[in-house]
């Protein structure tokens, strides 16, 4: 009887690793980010811009939200519609939640990125989206101290392009840089993340 | 039939709860830390060529900071670079390319072909080894000073009191490793280790074996 009641539970056990583990061990297990992660010990560095409705706007009044930043311009032919469709897009994935997310482009192009153009142009993606305007010093120290390369072509005229680290920067709510999205992310993959670290 | 289900998942938590400390203790994979993310530049080789951080995207960079005037007593970091220079050359990194990048933040005196001459004296013969230095000093501050966080100050004999660093860059342009001469002594083997176990991360953090990475990473399994 005891041998039985032995095998029916060694059985069970099979069953239950076999038909319930892997579900369990996919809802228990650690959530692999899309983006890379960093366990930087020290808060992303502030700053403080104007927006594209004129106000001057600081890294850490943002406190308690998640901020993504990205760094682009308008007159971008590709790259940045490309990345700003998609962020449009997981915003949308992302549903009520997206309200506790806020999406920054800082111009890398302030010669003719005006605040005017800017928002406009944000506006065509998501009116919830903030465009960062700054003088070229500004704009070249904070750019700098995210990594973010960029270089005006000097042979284009008037209509030069820009080249232009393509990645995003996500801070989470208490301040601290915690992914980093390559180009061509996913907007399914982003909401991912930012649900996650939402939760 | 309810306490064998019960005795079940028991199991079942316990045996992931071994799992999770085993990997913890034994370690089976090693890793460095994701520190910060590394500032962006753009600089003059030592050929008089524009040169940025996103041409090395992908690469492995070991980083130090100097000017081609420091003569003992001044630390001469490059000494641990040329080192370094020749391990890497006879080590196996598969095609992982690593770059060692020396930055000059003697704007004034350190032009590009002073800076060729430098390279030459120390044996670097190719662009495994990159000599830079920038134009705008208010620029490479930012870059060194503020991005780098490494000190560094002009003194009245137009030489530097600085700090000898190495910091070593992933191909995302994060720190994963900071060698700071004042609480680490610069350690040409360890430094040549991290870059092996870098290297390791990125050409086997892949498909399925990335889970177990960033398992490493969630466990806090560095490399001591």
């Amino acid at each position: 009887m005891k041998t039985r009641r032995l095998l029916i539970a060694a059985l069970l056990l099979v069953l239950v690793l076999m038909a319930g583990g892997w579900p369990v061990a996919n809802r228990w297990r650690p959530h692999t980010f899309h983006g890379m992660v960093i366990q930087s010990p020290q808060p992303a560095p502030d700053f403080t811009l104007t927006t594209h409705q004129g106000q001057r706007l600081s890294l850490s009044d943002l406190r308690g939200r998640l901020v993504v930043l990205y760094f682009g311009y308008t007159f971008c032919p590709d790259v940045c519609p490309t990345t700003l469709s998609e962020w449009a897009r997981a915003m949308r994935l992302l549903g009520p939640k997206a309200d506790r997310v806020q999406v920054i482009m800082i111009t890398v192009d302030p010669a003719r990125d005006t605040a005017e153009k800017l928002g406009a142009y944000l506006a065509h993606f998501d009116p919830r989206f903030i465009g960062l305007v700054g003088t070229e010093d500004e704009i070249a120290r904070i750019a700098t101290l995210y990594g973010i390369y960029y270089q005006k072509h000097e042979d284009g005229g008037e209509n030069y392009l820009v080249d232009h680290t393509a990645t995003q920067t996500a801070i989470d709510q208490e301040g601290y840089i915690k992914l980093v999205f390559p180009f061509g992310t996913k907007a399914e993959d982003i909401a991912d993340d930012l649900a996650y670290m939402l939760r | 039939m309810r306490r064998a289900l019960v005795y079940g998942l028991a199991a079942l938590v316990g045996l992931l709860v071994i799992a999770a400390f085993a990997f913890v203790l034994l370690q089976p994979i090693q890793v460095l830390p994701r520190i910060r993310l590394a500032p962006a530049w753009v600089l003059r080789d030592r050929e008089g060529r524009l040169v940025s951080n996103e041409d090395l995207r992908g690469q492995i960079v070991l980083y130090t900071f100097t000017y081609t005037r420091c003569r003992p007593p001044c630390p001469q970091p490059d000494r641990t670079m040329q080192a370094i220079y020749r391990r890497l050359a006879a080590a196996d990194l598969g095609d992982v390319p690593v770059t060692l990048m020396t930055i000059s933040f003697d704007v004034a005196h350190d032009s590009p072909a002073v800076l060729k001459a430098y390279a030459a004296a120390w044996g670097a013969e190719d662009d495994r080894w990159r000599f830079a230095v920038g134009t705008d000093p208010q620029r490479l501050k930012t870059v060194i000073g503020e991005g780098f966080q490494v000190y560094y100050q002009p003194r009245e004999d137009g030489r530097f009191d600085f700090d000898p660093v190495y910091i070593l860059v992933d191909g995302w342009g994060i720190i994963r490793r900071e060698y700071r001469y004042r609480t680490l002594t610069p350690d040409v083997d360890r430094i040549v280790r991290h870059i092996g176990v870098l290297a390791e991360e990125v050409q086997n953090s892949r498909g399925a074996a990335r889970l177990a990475y960033e398992a490493a990473h969630l466990f806090l399994c560095y490399a001591p």
